[in-house]
C-alpha cells in the first residue's frame, strides 16, 4: 500500500505530534478506562468493548502516558478494594470467611480482565520502568487493603485457627472454603502465608499437642499412646494435603513429633509393664514397628530405642551364658543362643525395617555376652559336632546350610577364634577317624565358610585332614591291589596316614600289637615307605578301631566292634583262658590309664561284658584277673563296645586345652611384635600393645600381660632393646 | 455445523477477515486474541451477527494471521519489518514472530541474517549478545544498544570515558566498565537501562572504608546475581571486586597477589560447577599471560593458576584468549595464529597441550590483524581469526564450519546469545547477525 512511499520514521513522528496538540486526550482516554474498571468491579462488563479499551490503553502507553495510566490503575483499584474490605468487615460470624472468599474471587476475576486491557502496558511500559506488573500489583493491593486491614487481619487468623481446632476435636468443617482462603494467603506470597498464618498456626498447634500428650501419657499404656500419636500425625499430614501449603507438612509434623514423641521419649520407652522391654519380651512386632517409625522422626529417637534394646539383650544374654544349668548341655546352650538371635533378627526385620544400626547393636551385644563364658568356643564346636554326627540326618541340604550359617554367625562373635579352632580340630579328627561324620558335603561346606571368614591359614590344617583321609583311601587301594592275593585269608588292615601337624597332637606309646596284625602292619610300612621315600610312620594305636569275629563257649558267634587297645587285649585270650591285669599290661604295653578304661568297658558294662573279671567290682585294680565270659549273649550279632564319644571336656582336660592354646599363642604374639617392630623400628609400649591387639583380633584377644612377657622374652633373645634415654621405648635390632 | 460455530470475523482497518477460533487459540492466552475471547469478557466469538473491529493496519494483520495459521513467516516486500514488529507488539505476538524468524542456535547451520552499519568513529571494542536476541556494541566511550528487531535504542556512556567491557545483567539492563578520569569520580562501573539508556547506579569500590575511584576492566556475572569486575585502583588497589547486582552494593574484593595480575584482566568467566571465577590477563596488555581460578570463599590463595612468566615465549606460544570449559575440565586458549591449546583444570600449573596449525596460517596474516577470540556455546567452540569464525565440535574439537562475511574487514570481537551470533568488524564499523533458520515444516 502507501507505506512503501513514506519514510517509516517520519510516519511515527507525525502521529505523535498530533496527539500532543490535544491536551485533553490523555484525560479523556483515562476516563474511559477508569469507567471500565468500575464497571468490571460492579459485575457490569458486558457493555464494554474489549477492543476499544485495549486500543485506548495501548495509545496511552504509546503516547508516553504510561505513568498516568499506571497511577490511575493503582488509585482506582485501591478504591474498590477498600469498598470490598468494608463489606467483608461487616459480615457476621460464620459468613465472614465466605464473604472474604467471594470478594477474593471477584477481585481475581476483575484483576484478570484489567490485566487483559492493560496487556500492552504490562509488556512494554512496566519492564522498562521496573514497576510491579499488573497481576502482582493487584495481589499486593489486596494484601495491603484487605488482608492486612486492622479489622480483618486478626479476625481472619482467629477464625482459621478456631476452625482447625474444631476439626481436631472431631467436628466436620468446610474444607473447600478453608482451601480457598489458605490458597489466597499463599497467592499473596510466601511471606504472607508464613507470617499471617503458618507461624501462629504452628505455635497454637504446639500448645495443643503439649496439653494433649500430657493427658494421653497419664491414661494410656505405651502401645496405646503410640497409636494415638500416630493417628494425630496422620491427621496433620492429611490436613496439609487438603488445605495447607505442601511445605507446611514438615513443619507441622515436626511440632507433633516434638510435643508428642521427643518430649516423652524416655517416659514411653521405660513405661512400666508396657515399655520397650515388655514389647521385646512379648514379640509385639506391631507396637515395636510403630515405635520405630515414630521415634525415627525425632533426634536421638532411634538411639534411645537401640540403647534400651542393647542393654536388655546384654542382660538377658549374660544371664543365659552364665546360667550353670544351661552349661551342662552344650547343644542346648548353643540352641538357646540361636533362638535368642532368631528372635531379635525377626524383631529387627519385622519391626525395625532391617535397620543396619540395630543389626550392629544386636551383633555387638551378642559379641559382648557370648565371650563372657570362656567355654563358648568349645560349646559351639560341640554343637557342630552334634549336628554333623547325627543331628543332620534326613535334613535337606538347604537346611544344613542354614544351620551352618547360623553357626558361623555365632563364630563371628567369638573373640577367641583360635580356641574354637583347637576344639574344632579335635572334634573333627574324632569324626573323621571314627567315620562318624554324616555328610562330607556339610563338613566341607563349613570349612569353606571358615576359610572365607578367617582366611586360608585358619583352615589349612583342617583341609589337610580331609586330604589325608582321601589319600589314605587311595593308599589302601594301592596296598591291596599289590598284596591282595597273598593277604586274602588274613585280617584286613585299614590304615589312615595322618600328616603330623595337621591333626591334634597326641603323644602316645605304641602298644604291642598281636603278631598277625604286627606282620600286616610291617608289610604296610614297607609298602608305604617303598612308595614314599623320606617319610616316617609311627602307629597311633590309641586312635584305631577294630572289628573282631568272636566265637564264645556256647558256640554263639558275634562280631565285636572295639578299639585297637581292646582288640589287643581280646586277642590275648586266643591263647589263654584267663590272664591277670599284670600279664595283660606286660603283653600289650598299653598305658595303664588307657588299659584300665579299656578293661572296664570290656568287663564291667552290663550287656557288653565279653570278659569276666575276678573279683567282680566296678573298678579295675592291678590284682584283677580276667577270663572270657562264656555266657555272653546279645540280641544283636554286631556288638559295639566302649566307643569314646566326644563330650564336654572335664575340668583338667579343659585346663590342658587352655594351656595348649596359650602355648600356641606365644609364637603368634611374638611374630606380630617382630612384624610391627621391623616396620616401625622404634615404638613405645602402649602403641605396641595396641597394634599387636589389632593385628591378632581376628583370631583372639591378646592379653596385655602376655604381650609384655613376650616383649621381655624378645629382649632377652636380642630381637629388641629398650631405649637408653626413654625406658618406655623399644628399638628393633636388625 | 461445527465449522460454522468455529468461525470468527474481523474487520481490521476496513478490510474483512475470517478465521477460526482454533487458529486464534494458537496466539495463546497472553495475547490480544487470548484475552478478547476469554469467557470473562463474555464476547461470543461465534456471534456471527457482528464482526470484531480492530483499528490496525490490515496488511500486517494478514501477515500475522498467516503466521498463526501456518506457523511460518512470510513478509511481503512492501511491508517494512519495523512496522510488522510494532503490530506484533500490539497484538502480543512478538514471541511468535521471533520464533518464526530464527530457531535454536547451531554453529553448523547458522547463516548470515543481516549486517548492521555502525556509527562509531573509531575501532570497535566489544560486542555483547543480549538474552533476548538484542546486542550492545562498545566503541570508544559509547555503547549502542539494539533490540532483537535490530531497532536501535538510546546509546549509553559512563561520563564519556573509554569503555572496557559491557555485560547484560538481564534482558533490560547492561553493566558497563570504563576508565577512570584522573582526579574525579568518573568512570568505573555502572548499570544502565537497556531501553532508555539511563544510568541506574554506579558500582563503587571501597578500600578501608573509603570510596575510591578506579578503572573497570573485564566483567562477568553469576546466577546468584553477583557481578564480578576487574578493578585497577590508584594505589596498588588492584584485584577483582564483587557486587550485588540488585542492590549495587560491593560485597567482596579479591586483592591481586604479588607477581600476578587480576586488576587488568582481559576476561572474567564464572564457573558454575566449580563455584569459582576464571581471571585471564593476556598479552599485549601485560608482557606475560596469567590465568587463574579464584574461589571467593578462600581468598588466601588462588585455587588454580597458570602463567607463562619466565618461560621462553615465541609468538606461537603466546596466549591471546582463554575460555574455561567446565564439562571437559579444561581451559582452552588460542594464539595469534589461531592454534588451540588445552590445559587440565584438575592439575594446577599444568602443561599446555598445543594443537598446531600454524604452518598453514603464517604466510597469510593480513596487514592489520585482529587477535583471535574464543567462545563456547552448548558444546561448540568458536574462534575468530581475521574475517572468519571457525566452529569446532566433538570431544576432539574437529573444525566443522567456517563463518565468513567478506565485507567489513577483520573481526575484533564476537558474542553468542539469544540464539544469535554477533560479529563486530574493526574496519568498516559494521556488525553481522548470524542465526539458524527455524526448522523446515516439510
Amino acid at each position: 500500500m502507501s507505506s512503501g512511499q513514506k519514510k517509516r520514521n517520519f510516519q511515527i513522528e507525525a502521529f505523535k505530534h498530533k496527539v500532543v496538540v490535544d491536551p485533553k486526550y490523555a484525560e479523556k482516554t483515562w476516563k474511559v478506562l477508569e469507567h471500565a474498571i468500575h464497571e468490571i468491579y460492579n459485575h457490569n462488563a458486558s457493555g464494554l468493548s474489549f477492543e476499544e479499551l485495549y486500543r485506548n490503553a495501548y495509545n496511552m502507553v504509546l503516547h508516553k502516558y504510561g505513568e498516568k495510566l499506571y497511577s490511575g490503575l493503582v488509585s482506582t483499584m485501591t478504591f474498590h478494594l477498600q469498598t470490598m474490605s468494608k463489606s467483608i468487615e461487616a459480615a457476621h460470624g460464620g459468613s465472614f470467611l465466605e464473604e472474604l472468599n467471594s470478594k477474593w474471587s471477584d477481585h481475581n476475576k476483575a484483576l484478570q480482565m484489567i490485566r487483559d486491557i492493560l496487556m500492552y502496558m504490562d509488556r512494554t511500559f512496566i519492564p522498562s520502568t521496573r514497576k510491579t506488573p499488573v497481576h502482582e500489583l493487584g495481589l499486593n493491593l489486596w494484601r495491603d487493603n484487605v488482608v492486612h486491614s486492622d479489622k480483618i487481619q486478626t479476625r481472619l487468623l482467629n477464625t482459621i485457627l478456631e476452625l482447625i481446632l474444631r476439626e481436631r476435636t472431631g467436628e466436620v468443617i468446610n474444607r473447600g472454603l478453608m482451601r480457598n482462603i489458605i490458597k489466597m494467603l499463599m497467592d499473596l506470597g510466601a511471606s504472607v502465608y508464613q507470617e499471617d498464618f503458618e507461624k501462629p498456626f504452628l505455635d497454637v498447634s504446639a500448645d495443643f499437642y503439649r496439653v494433649e500428650s500430657q493427658e494421653f501419657i497419664e491414661c494410656s499404656d505405651c502401645g496405646d499412646y503410640l497409636k494415638k500419636a500416630e493417628r494425630r500425625l496422620n491427621e496433620e499430614i492429611e490436613r496439609v494435603s487438603h488445605y495447607l501449603d505442601v511445605k507446611s507438612e514438615a513443619k507441622i509434623t515436626n511440632v507433633v513429633e516434638k510435643e508428642m514423641i521427643a518430649n516423652h521419649m524416655l517416659g514411653l520407652v521405660h513405661m512400666e509393664n508396657s515399655g520397650l522391654v515388655k514389647m521385646l519380651l512379648d514379640d509385639k512386632f506391631e507396637d515395636l514397628g510403630r515405635m520405630y517409625n515414630l521415634f525415627r522422626r525425632v533426634p536421638n529417637g532411634l538411639s534411645t530405642i537401640r540403647d534400651v534394646m542393647t542393654s536388655h539383650i546384654r542382660d538377658t544374654g549374660k544371664q543365659l551364658v552364665t546360667d550353670p544349668e544351661k552349661s551342662k548341655n552344650p547343644v542346648e546352650f548353643v540352641e538357646c543362643l540361636l533362638e535368642k538371635r532368631d528372635k531379635y533378627d525377626k524383631i529387627i526385620s519385622l519391626a525395625f525395617g532391617n535397620d543396619k544400626t540395630f543389626q550392629n547393636a544386636l551383633n555387638s551385644s551378642f559379641e559382648y555376652f557370648i565371650n563372657l563364658n570362656p567355654r563358648s568356643p568349645e560349646y559351639i564346636s560341640l554343637f557342630v559336632d552334634d549336628k554333623l554326627r547325627k543331628g543332620l540326618k534326613g535334613v535337606k541340604e538347604e537346611d544344613i546350610e542354614l544351620i551352618l550359617d547360623k553357626v558361623m554367625m555365632l563364630f563371628r562373635y567369638l573373640q577367641e577364634k583360635d580356641v574354637f579352632e583347637k576344639y574344632y580340630k579335635q572334634h573333627l579328627a574324632k569324626r573323621l577317624l571314627s567315620g562318624k561324620t554324616v555328610s562330607d558335603d556339610a563338613e566341607r561346606s563349613l570349612i569353606v565358610k571358615l576359610k572365607t571368614e578367617c582366611g586360608y591359614q585358619f583352615t589349612s590344617k583342617l583341609e589337610g585332614m580331609f586330604t589325608d583321609m582321601k589319600t589314605s583311601q587311595d593308599t589302601m587301594q594301592g596296598f591291596y591291589a599289590t598284596y591282595g592275593a597273598e593277604l586274602a585269608n588274613g585280617p584286613t588292615l585299614v590304615v589312615q596316614v595322618l600328616t603330623t601337624g595337621s591333626w591334634p597332637t597326641q603323644s602316645s606309646v605304641t602298644c604291642n600289637l598281636p603278631s598277625e596284625m604286627l606282620a600286616l602292619c610291617e608289610k604296610f610300612r614297607s609298602y608305604y615307605l617303598g612308595t614314599h621315600t623320606g617319610r616316617r610312620l609311627s602307629w597311633q594305636t590309641n586312635m584305631g578301631t577294630a572289628d573282631l569275629r568272636a566265637t564264645f563257649g556256647n558256640g554263639q558267634k558275634y562280631e565285636l566292634n572295639v578299639s585297637t587297645y581292646q582288640m589287643c587285649v581280646l586277642m590275648l585270650f586266643n591263647g589263654a583262658d584267663s590272664l591277670s591285669y599284670r600279664e595283660i599290661e606286660q603283653a600289650t604295653e598299653i598305658p595303664s590309664s588307657d588299659l584300665k578304661r579299656c578293661l572296664q568297658s570290656l568287663a564291667c558294662v552290663k550287656g557288653k561284658n565279653v570278659l569276666r573279671k575276678e573279683p567282680m567290682s566296678k573298678d579295675i585294680v592291678e590284682d584283677d584277673g580276667f577270663s572270657v565270659n562264656d555266657k555272653f549273649t546279645s540280641k544283636l550279632r554286631k556288638v559295639k563296645i566302649g566307643t569314646v564319644v566326644a563330650q564336654k571336656e572335664s575340668e583338667p582336660e579343659k585346663q590342658e586345652t587352655r594351656q595348649r592354646v596359650e602355648e600356641d599363642r606365644k609364637p603368634q604374639i611374638e611374630a606380630a611384635i617382630v612384624r610391627i617392630m621391623k616396620s616401625r623400628r622404634v615404638l613405645d609400649h602402649n602403641n605396641i600393645i595396641a597394634e599387636v591387639t589389632k593385628q591378632l583380633q581376628s583370631r583372639f584377644l591378646a592379653n596385655p600381660g602376655e604381650i609384655k612377657k613376650r616383649i621381655e622374652s624378645l629382649i632377652e633373645r636380642d630381637f629388641l632393646e629398650r631405649d637408653n634415654a626413654d625406658r618406655r621405648l623399644y628399638r628393633y635390632l636388625a | 455445523m461445527g465449522v460454522q460455530k468455529d468461525r470468527v470475523k474481523f474487520n481490521v482497518g476496513g478490510r474483512h477477515f475470517e478465521t477460526t477460533a482454533t487458529t486464534l487459540a494458537i496466539a495463546g492466552r497472553n495475547s490480544l486474541f487470548g484475552a478478547m475471547f476469554d469467557e470473562n469478557w463474555d464476547l461470543d466469538p461465534t456471534a456471527a451477527a457482528d464482526e470484531h473491529f480492530i483499528d490496525r493496519n490490515p496488511d500486517c494483520f494478514a501477515v500475522l494471521l498467516d503466521l498463526l495459521r501456518t506457523g511460518e513467516l512470510y513478509i511481503p516486500p512492501n511491508i517494512p519489518e519495523r512496522l510488522l514488529h510494532r503490530e506484533a507488539l500490539f497484538y502480543g505476538l512478538s514471541d511468535h514472530l521471533r520464533a518464526a524468524k530464527w530457531g535454536p542456535f547451531d554453529g553448523n547451520t547458522v547463516r548470515l541474517s543481516r549486517s548492521i552499519p555502525g556509527r562509531a568513529p573509531g575501532d570497535g571494542t566489544a560486542i555483547r549478545a543480549g538474552p533476548d536476541g538484542g546486542c550492545c556494541v562498545a566503541h570508544g566511550s559509547m555503547v549502542h544498544v539494539y533490540d532483537w528487531a535490530m531497532e536501535e535504542h538510546p546509546p549509553m556512556n559512563l561520563d564519556y570515558q573509554r569503555v572496557n567491557d559491557a555485560v547484560w545483567a538481564d534482558s533490560n539492563s547492561i553493566v558497563l566498565s570504563a576508565c577512570e578520569r584522573l582526579g574525579r569520580d568518573d568512570g568505573g562501573m555502572g548499570l544502565f537501562n537497556a531501553s532508555t539508556g539511563e544510568l541506574k547506579y554506579k558500582f563503587h569500590v571501597t578500600h578501608d572504608d573509603q570510596v575510591k575511584s578506579f578503572t573497570g576492566g573485564a566483567l562477568s556475572l553469576n546466577s546468584d546475581y553477583r557481578l564480578f569486575g576487574s578493578c585497577r585502583g590508584r594505589s596498588n588497589e588492584y584485584g577483582v571486586g564483587v557486587w550485588d547486582q540488585l542492590s549495587g552494593k560491593q560485597v567482596d574484593f579479591f586483592y591481586e597477589p604479588p607477581g600476578w595480575s587480576l586488576g587488568e584482566a582481559d576476561k572474567l568467566q564464572w564457573l558454575h560447577g566449580a563455584n569459582c571465577l576464571m581471571v585471564a590477563t593476556l598479552f599485549p596488555r601485560k608482557d606475560n599471560c596469567y590465568i587463574s581460578l579464584l574461589d571467593f570463599r578462600d581468598k588466601e590463595r588462588m585455587v588454580w593458576a597458570w602463567s607463562d612468566a619466565g618461560a621462553p615465549v615465541g609468538d606461537e606460544r603466546r596466549v591471546r584468549d582463554a575460555i574455561a570449559m567446565e564439562e571437559c575440565g579444561s581451559i582452552c586458549v588460542v594464539n595469534e595464529y589461531e592454534d588451540l591449546g588445552f590445559m587440565d583444570l584438575r592439575r594446577s600449573g599444568g602443561a599446555m597441550r598445543w594443537r598446531s596449525r600454524s604452518p598453514l596460517m603464517k604466510g597469510k596474516m593480513p596487514d592489520e590483524p585482529c587477535y583471535p577470540k574464543l567462545a563456547l556455546h552448548q558444546g561448540q567452540l568458536f574462534s575468530s581469526m581475521n574475517d572468519t569464525i571457525s566452529v569446532f565440535c566433538g570431544p576432539d574439537w574437529v573444525l566443522t564450519s567456517r563463518l565468513r562475511n567478506s565485507y567489513g574487514g577483520s573481526i575484533c570481537d564476537f558474542s553468542i546469545g539469544g540464539d544469535r551470533l554477533f560479529a563486530l568488524h574493526s574496519e568498516e564499523n559494521v556488525f553481522d547477525v548470524w542465526e539458524t533458520r527455524p526448522p523446515p515444516i516439510m
